[in-house]
């Protein structure tokens, strides 16, 4: 009975610091706001995944017309648009990227 | 695109439930007889004395409704398996037809609504 | 102690009543440390949960029988393994188990993902709400804690539980629910960040496919229990409380693939975070059903209390997941369109849309009998044959999708590349149903066109592995290299053998019964098999008479089998004992029950040979496996996602 209550007030006092501890480390933080993405860091945001799902689409439809389950047809015929996609998200997003660009596009 | 397949979907589905008039109505022993010869589940306690062999000629048995204060027996005559928890006193559910007045079940149809598998049984203390 | 217990809960249920307020407060005027603080409630929580579960341990192996639920849910007599897994043998036990994995799960989501201080800002007070109704319960409505007068031994537990399967189906169960929760509470975190971007299912690709394992494994194991225990011979009977794990299963399948059609080409943002939504909701559901009463079942429950709430709680849940969605339509508007209805996202939508339809008849099913209560004051259900139909006419195109998929290619196929990658598995599943036909399985045509078309999916699956092995050198080069789809493809392995299974067991089942005197033989599928005498024997806490039955097959003797029945005198009940011979020719079951014994020594014996079933047990094993490999922390992904993220860290 004893022994319960005093488990009990120990875990209440354990909770108590665990909750209260943000405050009592920074009593007094130079700034207490949460970060939230500006304008320009969500546009940055969505482009880099644009970028790396064009990307991984290249490599997939590489690896695909490689197994043979698309004809070289199709394969050349969406090639295109891909690489000009990657290559657009790539140019959005640094404008320094023209070099890495190139060697994404270059075939084979 | 997604809208139109899945308006095909239910239509199909829609087309099912009204044709088969889905779904076997589950009754009591007090409003079993409204329904004489339809295929029916029968919902009830068990009560009284449980007589004969269910692997043997059939065992038989009497039900009353679960809830409520009816006075309305009906006497049950089933064959096949039989659940560990039937006895008398138990809350069953049996599919079959009722004719002249004698309530023949499919044979493997009994089914026990157990004490529970979650809710046991109140403590005897 | 049980005032520990009761205080340990009611710690849980300020800390995440202070994670929902708190948390909301925080992510609503941007205070860092308010966040940080909500999110340290709701790990404490986890603490302060587990210190109640031991509690609750703790009394259940000590037989304490001053607390009610422990005398409810045992007796002196129970073997102690049963005694601890009455923790989720009753209601408020079972509560305590979601709370606790609750809890657990969100700590461990806010531990891995401190770094994304937005969107875990706002997901905290989603998970804190969630965790409040369940606190509540345990605390004000069902607590497992209540404590009487000890009396004389406990009222035991039900028979049919004291079986190994239920010390690990309930808590896998549990952990495949509550699991659905993290990837629902991330995506309504994401709306209410007005996050467009897919962080919330990279954080969360994990949890659901973990969630998602969890919830199938429990159900082959549940399926398993009911297949050596219930002692009718299936292991599947649409049950409500069966059907209520099936329904957040399938609707979290359908998740995890249209999931893949965002990740690869940012489409279906609104179909995804609604499947989300279902799954989570469908998942408290079938918390409600098996814990509610209100629908008849075989493991049929009294009327609890609980019922109310719980509609209270998935009304709110669905309210606020269907409002939220529509608030945030504009945002989720893809850019992107389908470009044709011959490509990989298209089968994919076909997937979905059987999936969910499947999901949507079966919930339809369960909650019929209510429906129809409610309009004409009839209660009528459907059964089996209803079920069956829809299984089979949205299972077996699904089946045939499973092999279809893999080989369509992204974007836009053309026929002509299809014709040639349809060739091989084409005509391997002529030529199985030409010999199948031959041999006479015709007589079940839902069978025969299960075997079919799982010659079809075979065969591309092995032509996937073998294409993909001399493009990429070597098996293990090419798994590594793509994880999720080879892991993915051990997975459709796993379910076609799962098909394979169901369909031979149920479809070309044989069951013979007799009533046989010792002495006498009886013949089932080719098995002969002998009764010869009774035995009995006392065990830890009951008494079983068992026959001994011989089992022969062209002459030769197999195995002798044990059929009986256990009699548990402190529960007043008795419990089939049935007795299993695994063929390991036919791959399939003998599997005998013993009906009745008479005290004549007559025996009612039941026989039901049912070929191929042991393959919806092995079907588990590669189904874990894949899951496995498609889970597997990709060095080279993880890389790319931690650098994709490092730009933008919130």
């Amino acid at each position: 009975m004893t022994l319960a209550l005093v488990l009990g007030g120990v875990l209440a006092v354990l909770v108590v610091v665990a909750v209260a501890r943000p405050f009592l480390r920074e009593p007094a933080p130079a700034s207490d706001t949460l970060d939230e993405p500006g304008e320009l860091e969500r546009r940055r945001l969505t482009l880099t995944e644009e970028r790396d799902r064009a990307l991984a689409a290249l490599k997939e439809l590489e690896f695909d017309h490689r197994t043979g389950k698309v004809s070289d047809e199709d394969y050349r015929r969406q090639v295109g648009p891909l690489r000009r996609r990657a290559a657009e998200a790539l140019r959005a997003l640094e404008p320094r990227a023209e070099a890495r660009h190139a060697r994404v596009a270059r075939p084979g | 695109m997604i809208a139109l397949s899945v308006a095909a979907v239910l239509a199909i589905f829609i087309l099912y439930t009204s044709i088969a008039g889905a779904g076997t109505p589950e009754i009591g022993p007090s409003t079993v007889g409204q329904h004489a010869g339809e295929d029916v589940l029968l919902v009830g306690t068990v009560v009284g004395h449980v007589a004969g062999d269910a692997h043997a000629g059939g065992m038989r048995f009497l039900l009353k409704d679960d809830h409520g204060a009816s006075a309305s027996r009906t006497r049950v005559v089933y064959s096949g398996s039989v659940p560990d928890l039937f006895r008398t006193g138990r809350q069953i559910v049996v599919e079959g037809t009722l004719r002249n007045g004698t309530f023949v079940a499919k044979p493997g149809s009994l089914v026990t609504k157990c004490p529970s598998k979650y809710t046991p049984a109140k403590s005897k203390a | 102690m049980a005032q520990l217990g009761r205080a340990a809960l009611l710690l849980s249920f300020a800390l995440v009543a202070y994670a929902l307020v708190g948390g909301s407060l925080a992510a609503w005027k941007r205070r860092r440390r308010l966040a940080l603080s909500a999110q340290n409630a709701l790990v404490a929580s986890f603490g302060t949960t587990l210190v109640a579960a031991i509690v609750l341990w703790v009394a259940l192996a000590r037989r304490d029988l001053s607390f009610v639920y422990v005398a409810q849910h045992t007796s002196r007599s129970l073997p102690l393994g049963y005694a601890l897994s009455a923790f989720w043998g009753g209601q408020e036990g079972s509560l305590l188990l979601w709370l606790l994995v609750l809890t657990g799960y969100a700590s461990l989501a806010v531990l891995l993902n401190r770094r994304t201080r937005e969107l875990i800002a706002w997901t905290v007070p989603v998970l804190g709400g969630i965790a409040v109704f369940f606190a509540l319960m345990l605390c004000f409505v069902s607590s497992p804690f209540a404590t009487a007068a000890s009396p004389a031994d406990g009222a035991g537990m039900v028979p049919s539980l004291q079986n190994p399967y239920m010390l690990a189906h309930p808590p896998l169960l549990y952990l495949g629910y509550v699991g659905l929760t993290i990837p629902f509470a991330f995506a309504m975190g994401a709306l209410l960040a007005r996050r467009t971007d897919e962080r919330w299912i990279v954080a969360t690709r994990r949890w659901t496919l973990a969630a998602w394992t969890f919830l199938g494994v429990g159900q082959l194991l549940g399926a398993h229990w009911a297949y050596v225990e219930i002692g009718w011979g299936g292991y599947y009977a649409w049950d409500p409380v069966e059907n209520a794990a099936l329904m957040p299963w399938l609707a979290a399948t359908a998740f995890l693939h249209s999931v893949m059609i965002q990740e690869k080409r940012g489409m279906l943002k609104i179909w995804n975070v609604t499947l989300v939504a279902l799954a989570f909701c469908l998942s408290i559901f079938g918390t409600f059903l098996t814990r509610s009463g209100v629908v008849n079942s075989i493991h049929s429950f009294s009327q609890s209390p609980l019922g109310g709430w719980f509609l209270g709680f998935i009304s709110i849940v669905t309210v606020f997941s269907v409002g939220l969605i529509y608030i945030r339509l504009p945002l989720l508007r893809a850019k992107t369109k389908l470009e044709s209805l011959v490509s990989r996202e298209a089968t994919f939508l076909y997937n979905n849309l059987l999936l969910v339809a499947l999901a949507l008849t079966i919930l339809w099913g369960v909650v019929y009998p209510l429906l129809t209560q409610a309009v004409n004051g009839e209660t009528r259900s459907v059964s089996k044959p209803y079920y069956d139909f829809f299984l089979h006419s949205f299972g077996l195109p699904l089946l045939l999708l499973m092999g279809i998929g893999p080989l369509v290619a992204w974007r836009r196929a053309s026929l002509r590349a299809l014709g040639k990658t349809f060739a091989v598995p084409a005509a391997v599943s002529v030529v199985t149903g030409a010999v199948l036909l031959a041999l006479g399985y015709g007589s079940s045509t839902p069978g025969l066109l299960a075997y079919t078309f799982s010659a079809f999916v075979a065969a591309s699956i092995v032509l996937e592995f073998v294409r993909g092995r001399r493009a990429a050198g070597s098996l293990s080069r090419l798994v590594a290299r793509n994880r999720r789809r080879y892991g993915g493809y051990i997975v459709h392995a796993a379910i076609l053998l799962l098909a394979i299974g169901i369909a031979g067991s149920s479809a070309y089942q044989t069951i013979r019964e007799r009533t046989l005197q010792p002495g006498q033989s009886m013949q089932a599928a080719g098995y002969t098999l002998t009764y010869e005498s009774l035995q009995t024997r006392q065990l830890q806490n009951a008494q079983q008479t068992s026959a001994v039955v011989q089992v022969s097959r062209g002459g030769s003797h197999v195995a002798t089998l044990h059929p009986g029945k256990s009699w548990f005198p402190v529960e007043q009940s008795a419990s089939n004992d049935v007795s299993i011979y695994h063929d390991p020719r036919s791959l399939g079951d003998v599997y005998t029950i013993a009906d009745g014994i008479s005290k004549s020594g007559a025996l009612d014996l039941k026989v039901l040979v049912k070929p191929l079933v042991n393959l919806v047990w092995a079907a588990g094993f590669i189904f874990v496996f894949g899951s496995l490999v498609a889970m597997w922390p990709d060095a080279v992904e993880q890389r790319k996602l931690a650098d994709r993220y490092a730009a933008v860290p919130v």
